[in-house]
């Protein structure tokens, strides 16, 4: 689940609307109606942040569409206004994805939510982006497939969003991210046109621009329609809770197991100050002085799983795990799996605000990063403890602290640029599935060449070539009309995927 | 086949530096057209393309540049021949899970640009799926790269997917970063005959919902069949369609599918079944099914795509058109070869529209593959223009705007 807001108070008062806002406004009323807008302060205020709460800004109006053509008016109005808009599903994503840098339109698409099909011989469905993740894996249930990437967030998150972002989460290792689900999307343009990329059938000609478009966070257009890959459910699981003493034998229990030739359907660690929170939360019966522990899952046939299952408990207690304990019930596996996806739930019991990074570096520099992240928190005198993909090397560091502290906060903010930069030098990146936003914006230039960055601008400008569709977003140098420059001043309470 | 890079000025850089000082000299002085070349097995792709300019070369650019084989990823240049990135990750017990025709003299920066893929796409993905970084350089030499070197990444636009497929026409490929996987311990096929396309079609319905998890599911007309079996040496039934299904994984697992499948198949009506697994055999026919597309004797080759569930009536279409068909079934791809009477323009251009408004009116393709190059001229390409193409266009002026890179390759405006 996403982080809640913080106590952090905005002090924005409404502005007072010029003739050409009501203008604007009154066409706005005409495309949607009055139940379909939101322009008083006070009902604006829940729409100045998403789980990144540190930049905050208050869209004008917000508007509800209940379908594409609706889209369309209310994109067209904003084009003959100059008015900047931005899209929203939930507002759970993490880096300020749909923060409406520089004020303006937020079109939330939270009312188009309806299956339109679902197609189990063709393996797809068509669905609306509003739809929440989890309810499109439960409208499915029974019919032997499901939608396969699994946000942390997937009970409240929505498919437009996990498209705009390209969403991961635990089940990502052998399934793959959003995009490699995503079959084809129907787009609004920045201009209020109408275009479908890819489609239900593969290899349409053309460039790829669905997966051009998918993780492009709502930059290129708004999506009005999405055709998501069904994909079999698995005939059985093996899921296995791993203890180790140190987080060291963990990490080198996941390169042998992966070594092996095993790809586990997911590989999480816990270290020692979140196995401690989670079972006070949850009461699993986690051992408390177990320096890590993996929950390692492997899903496929029946008569594939148990041999996996044997060959990665052998390799774990090579590599020194104290125990290696099965979850013998279904109840078992959904508690285990509670505890995991609920983590972030239970950290309130450690620290008054936290705030989590999202680095990933190769699977083998695990150890060196976990040492640094370590060391770093003892140098700034932070403490930070770690829950995170394990497999694909996506760390979600956990810096603790109270936010009524400014001075600590400077450390946590200087503590996760300072891990964020280590992930780079050890290869890797600064995000592996929250999206740059405008959280992350400031490491761009040190993951590309300014030749590079000049290249995603130019199909930036391709696409969006007035700049009024999400300003200020993924590119340091994407045009941002109106754009102020927010300081930094405090890190957000954020949950991880 | 393709006179006008045949007629062009051949370049071979021996670097990324090297190639990308020539393509600015060139886009500041000359301007001739560049098109890219590797193992020069796909240059019928695509449009025809009519003036000579420079065939640019990859194959100076062929050193691994970084195989870190614990974390399954590999950074090579696009000029590595595919057959020998396979071996050097087999000495890893690994594999890029792609099928790449005509492996040993292909490039794996070739196999990027045109998006190749073969049988094990049902079961793996196409490349879009195993390319994590990459590096390009643009009409001007501008070198510019996106994603990196690790298998979850979300920073910066997706231009991995964008270049994968894109026909060097928004830039050339210097070098790429894929993600891996495991060599599977085993692997088997179960061959069957089938004189019933209507039990065929629900035979791979039910086989598509069973608990079985094939790596391919691949669909003969009796031509392609015996071709198949030619080519690869089998003794198996090929007088009626044939449903190949391929498996991998550990030797249990694919011996547990393999009998699931076999009764299944016998329940729906196959005529013949027969399992392959001998392992020279089962490695020559995967090589078969992945080259069949590039057999290039006949006059023309296309591939059409289609829901998966029409695959059977299309294939039925057209070997009513007499044209020799394999399906990759599950995923609705079908490669056909039209027969040697399509000897003129218009008899060939005849049957591809006939089979081309049959695929669009199920919202599927119909693209030509190989054919002589005035043929391409008279003939439509790609078809009808449907949703993107403005982006297309946007995107290829954006990165080559004066239309250096491989001119006519994609469709213009």
């Amino acid at each position: 689940m996403s982080g809640t807001a913080s106590s952090v108070q905005s002090s924005v008062s409404p502005v007072p609307p010029s003739a050409a806002g009501r203008q604007l406004l009154a066409e706005l009323r005409e495309i949607v109606g009055e139940e379909g807008l939101l322009y008083n302060a006070d009902e604006l205020l829940v729409y100045e942040c998403d789980g990144y709460v540190v930049e905050k800004k208050i869209p004008d109006v917000v508007v509800f569409p209940l379908n594409t053509d609706q889209v369309v008016q209310v994109v067209q109005a904003c084009n003959r206004h100059n008015v900047p808009f931005v899209p929203r599903g939930a507002g759970t994503s993490l880096a300020g994805g749909c923060l409406p840098v520089g004020g303006g339109v937020m079109i939330t698409l939270t009312r188009m939510k309806r299956i339109l099909e679902v197609n189990l011989r063709d393996r797809y469905a068509v669905v609306e982006p509003g739809l929440v993740n989890v309810h499109l894996t439960q409208h499915l249930k029974g019919t032997g497939f499901h939608y396969a990437p699994d946000p942390s967030s997937q009970g409240a998150c929505t498919i437009g969003g996990n498209v705009a972002t390209n969403s991961g989460g635990p089940h990502t290792l052998k399934y793959g991210v959003t995009v490699n689900h995503v079959l084809g999307v129907e787009v609004v343009t920045a201009e209020g046109e109408v275009l479908e990329l890819g489609g239900a059938v593969e290899d349409l000609p053309g460039y790829d621009l669905t997966g051009l478009f998918v993780g492009s966070e709502g930059t290129f257009g708004l999506c009005t329609k999405v055709i998501v890959r069904l994909t079999p459910d698995p005939e059985a699981y093996r899921t296995m809770l791993g203890v180790f003493e140190t987080v060291a034998d963990a990490t080198r229990a996941i390169s042998s197991i992966i070594g092996a030739g095993i790809i586990p359907a997911a590989l999480e660690l816990m270290d020692q100050g979140i196995v401690e929170a989670v079972e006070e939360a949850y009461h699993f019966g986690f051992p408390l002085d177990a320096g890590a522990v993996l929950l390692i899952e492997v899903d496929g046939l029946e008569v594939a799983v148990g041999e996996e299952a044997r060959q990665i408990i052998e390799l774990c207690e090579q590599e020194g795990a104290r125990e290696v304990r099965r979850a013998e019930t279904p109840a078992e596996r959904q508690l285990l799996w509670k505890c995991r996806k609920q983590a972030f739930g239970a950290i309130g019991r450690l620290s008054p605000s936290y705030c989590t990074q999202d680095g990933v570096v190769p699977r083998t520099r695990l150890p060196e990063i976990l040492e640094f992240i370590a060391e770093s928190g003892s140098r700034h005198g932070i403490r930070i403890v770690n829950v995170f993909h394990a497999g694909d090397g996506n760390i979600h560091p956990i810096l603790l602290f109270d936010e009524r502290n400014p001075e600590q906060v400077q450390r946590v903010m200087r503590a996760s640029d300072e891990i964020l930069t280590k992930c780079i030098e050890l290869g890797g990146s600064v995000t592996g599935e929250h999206g740059i936003g405008v959280e992350k914006l400031s490491f761009m230039s040190q993951l590309f060449t300014p030749d590079s960055i000049e290249v995603m601008t130019r199909v930036r400008q391709a696409l969006n070539s007035g700049g009024l569709l999400s300003p200020g977003k993924m590119l340091p140098t994407a045009g941002a009309c109106g754009m102020e420059h927010i300081e930094r001043s405090h890190p957000g309470k954020q949950a991880a995927s | 086949m393709t006179a006008a890079i045949e007629a062009s000025q051949e370049q071979t850089p021996a670097t990324q530096a090297e190639l990308c000082r020539f393509l600015a000299g060139n886009s500041s002085g000359e301007r001739l057209p560049v098109y890219p070349v590797g193992g020069r097995t796909a240059l019928s792709c695509g449009g025809a393309v009519t003036t000579p300019g420079i065939a640019l070369s990859v194959t100076g650019l062929n050193r691994t540049i970084e195989y870190p084989a614990r974390d399954m990823t590999v950074t090579v240049e696009a000029g590595v021949r595919a057959g020998e990135l396979s071996k050097l990750l087999a000495g890893e017990q690994q594999r890029l899970p792609i099928d790449i025709p005509q492996s040993r003299r292909a490039t794996i920066g070739g196999a990027v640009a045109t998006g190749v893929s073969g049988p094990r796409r049902f079961g793996s993905g196409t490349l879009r799926d195993c390319v994590i970084g990459i590096s390009a350089a643009d009409a001007e030499g501008r070198l510019y790269s996106a994603g990196g070197r690790v298998v979850k990444n979300v920073a910066g636009y997706d231009l991995c997917r964008l270049l994968t497929g894109s026909l060097g026409t928004l830039g050339i490929i210097t070098q790429i970063t894929f993600r891996l996987r495991p060599l599977p311990e085993f692997s088997a096929f179960v061959w069957s005959t089938w004189p019933n396309a209507a039990a065929l079609d629900i035979a791979i319905g039910e086989l598509m919902c069973s608990a079985v998890r094939p790596m391919a599911i691949e669909v003969l007309c009796p031509k392609a069949a015996r071709q198949i079996v030619t080519e690869s040496r089998l003794d198996a039934g090929r007088d009626d369609l044939v449903l190949a299904v391929g498996f991998e994984g550990t030797e249990n697992e694919v011996r547990w599918q393999t009998d699931q499948l076999r009764e299944l198949l016998h329940r729906a009506g196959a005529g013949s079944c027969e399992q392959i697994d001998q392992p020279e055999q089962v490695s020559r026919l995967w090589d078969a099914l992945t080259d069949f597309q590039v057999q290039s004797e006949e006059p023309l080759t296309f591939r059409a795509s289609l829901p998966p569930s029409q695959t059977i009536a299309f294939i039925e279409l057209c070997r009513q058109q007499e044209v020799t068909v394999q399906s990759h079934a599950g995923n609705g791809i079908v490669t056909g070869h039209l027969p040697d009477s399509a000897s003129t323009v218009e008899a060939a251009g005849r049957i591809t529209e006939t089979l081309r408004k049959e695929a669009v009116r199920h919202r599927g393709s119909l693209v030509l593959l190989n054919c002589d190059e005035n043929w391409k001229q008279q003939l439509s390409v790609f078809g009808e223009r449907g949703g993107g193409w403005q982006w297309d266009n946007r995107l290829r002026q954006s990165l080559d705007p004066q239309g250096l890179l491989n001119p006519g390759r994609m469709p213009a405006s």
